[in-house]
């Protein structure tokens, strides 16, 4: 019995060790928790706190920006403002010069005439050589401030956008040529057009402007070959217009789009120099680009794309614009 | 008569007026011209005023033939004021302008003009347009009959 005795008091003391010892452990394994849980927290703060500071950084650079970005924006608004300003004033000045110049020259042009048929009987040779030139040149200067008044009047136009079939125009085109070709030989070859969304009158421009010219620069052929067709460049559709006509020095081809600019001599091959400009206008506020290539002697070919309609809804404000400038215009 | 004066030319230009006369006798369309240098003037000769306040009222011209830019009333405003009385209403009026801004034609047809014809610069073509406007208008048109607005306005009076 004793020795039971002894036993069981040997374990309670060895339970109480343990448990002693497991008690130390479970509260160095607190202070150690606490400790943990402390640097946790610490860190933590410490990471929002970084946290904080990195979003409010980046939060003011980018209100920088914003602000940046808008100032610029409104400059460039200001600037377009003021470009679109200094261009409607460009036009109705053109307008102006060109509509007020008409007058004078028709006096000038009206009162040789008159002379000529009132006095001219009494004028020797020289005389009427004199009258003639003057009244041939007034007639050539009424001819220039016409094209320049067509130019100025493109430019202010608020484009009127029509589903239109390229192929039709063309045609009704070449039809009107009929006169200017008459009595030549002069062989069509016109392909597939297409469809597409733009100004239907400033359109047939750019084709009779461009096949009138054709059938002007090949008057030396004997066999005249004008060409329309329908190419792809870079997955662009690009009309061409080509003729075997007397072509030019690619050289100049730059200066081929310039008002009043001329390749050829009057005495060649009449006309203004403003034809093609008018061209260009048109195809540029539809959008659209144009070059020509040539070779002289060898015939030209020029290339267009009429562009997107996308464009239009871009072009759709400036009747407000064109509103101002005729008053402008008038006045 | 009742046309004395058959055609009242609107033009502040002395040598577009002497052009146009001349294109008009020319071709013996019309000689009686009378000649208002601008648009005040032209209202004063229409409705009997100022200078013209001793003409008959009755006589009214065959054809108006305006020029749109004038000094004081413009020619659109001359217009405006034709159509807007009875005594005048029915008067043929022709602009004859260097203008062919899309604003002006199509402001000029609102006011009930009768025809818009540009100005040429070549002087066979300027006459060739005077020439064609006034053979239309005072040799192959009908004008109302004298007094015809006149009494109408008495009528609705």
């Amino acid at each position: 019995m004793g020795k039971i005795g002894t036993q069981i008091g040997e374990m309670r003391h060895t339970e109480a060790e343990l448990l002693s010892a497991r008690m130390e452990t479970a509260a160095a394994s607190t202070r150690k928790m606490k400790v943990l849980i402390a640097c946790g927290n610490t860190l933590a703060i410490l990471f929002l706190l970084v946290k904080g500071f990195l979003i409010h950084w980046e939060a003011r650079k980018r209100n920088l920006a914003e602000e940046n970005l808008k100032q610029a924006n409104e400059r460039l608004e200001r600037r377009t403002a003021e470009l679109s300003e200094t261009n409607s004033e460009l036009e109705s000045f053109a307008y102006s010069v060109a509509h007020d110049l008409r007058a004078p020259l028709r006096h000038i042009a009206g009162y040789s005439s008159v002379l000529a048929q009132d006095y001219g009987p009494r004028l020797d040779a020289e005389g009427l050589r004199c009258l003639t030139t003057i009244v041939d040149s007034a007639g050539r200067m009424g001819r220039l401030v016409d094209d320049l008044l067509a130019l100025s009047q493109i430019g202010r136009k608020a484009l009127a956008f029509q589903e239109t079939e390229l192929g039709s125009v063309v045609a009704q085109v070449v039809e009107e040529l009929a006169t200017e070709s008459a009595g030549r030989d002069v062989e069509w070859q016109i392909g597939e057009l297409f469809s597409a969304e733009c100004d239907p009158g400033l359109m047939k421009q750019v084709f009779a402007n461009l096949l009138s010219n054709a059938v002007k620069y090949t008057r030396r052929q004997q066999h005249a070959v004008i060409q329309v067709g329908l190419s792809t460049q870079n997955g662009e559709r690009v009309i061409f217009i080509r003729d075997n006509g007397a072509g030019f020095e690619m050289q100049y081809a730059d200066k081929l789009f310039g008002v009043f600019q001329r390749l050829h001599k009057a005495r060649d091959f009449e006309g203004t120099g403003v034809g093609l400009a008018i061209v260009q206008r048109i195809i540029r506020k539809h959008g659209g680009r144009i070059w020509a290539e040539a070779a002289v002697d060898q015939g030209a070919t020029f290339f267009f794309t009429v562009g997107t309609p996308e464009i239009k809804v871009r072009e759709q404000p400036e009747p407000a614009i064109h509103e101002e400038e005729m008053h402008v215009a008038r006045s | 008569m009742s046309h004395e004066v058959e055609i009242l030319l609107v033009e502040d230009s002395s040598e577009d007026a002497e052009l146009t006369i001349r294109a008009l006798r020319r071709y013996k369309i019309a000689n009686e011209i009378q000649v208002a240098e601008d648009g005040a003037e032209a209202l004063d000769f229409l409705f009997c005023r100022g200078a013209f306040k001793d003409r008959p009222p009755s006589q009214v011209p065959r054809l108006v033939l305006l020029d749109l830019k004038l000094p004081k009333v413009s020619g659109l405003e001359v217009l405006k004021a034709i159509r807007g009385d009875e005594r005048t209403r029915a008067i043929p009026v022709v602009v004859l302008t260097s203008s062919k801004e899309e604003r002006d034609l199509i402001e000029g047809y609102k006011l009930g003009v009768n025809a818009y014809a540009q100005k040429p610069v070549d002087f066979e073509q300027f006459s060739e347009t005077v020439r064609q406007i006034g053979m239309f208008w005072m040799l192959i048109n009908q004008p109302p009959p004298p007094g015809a607005f006149a009494t109408s306005k008495a009528q609705g009076a």
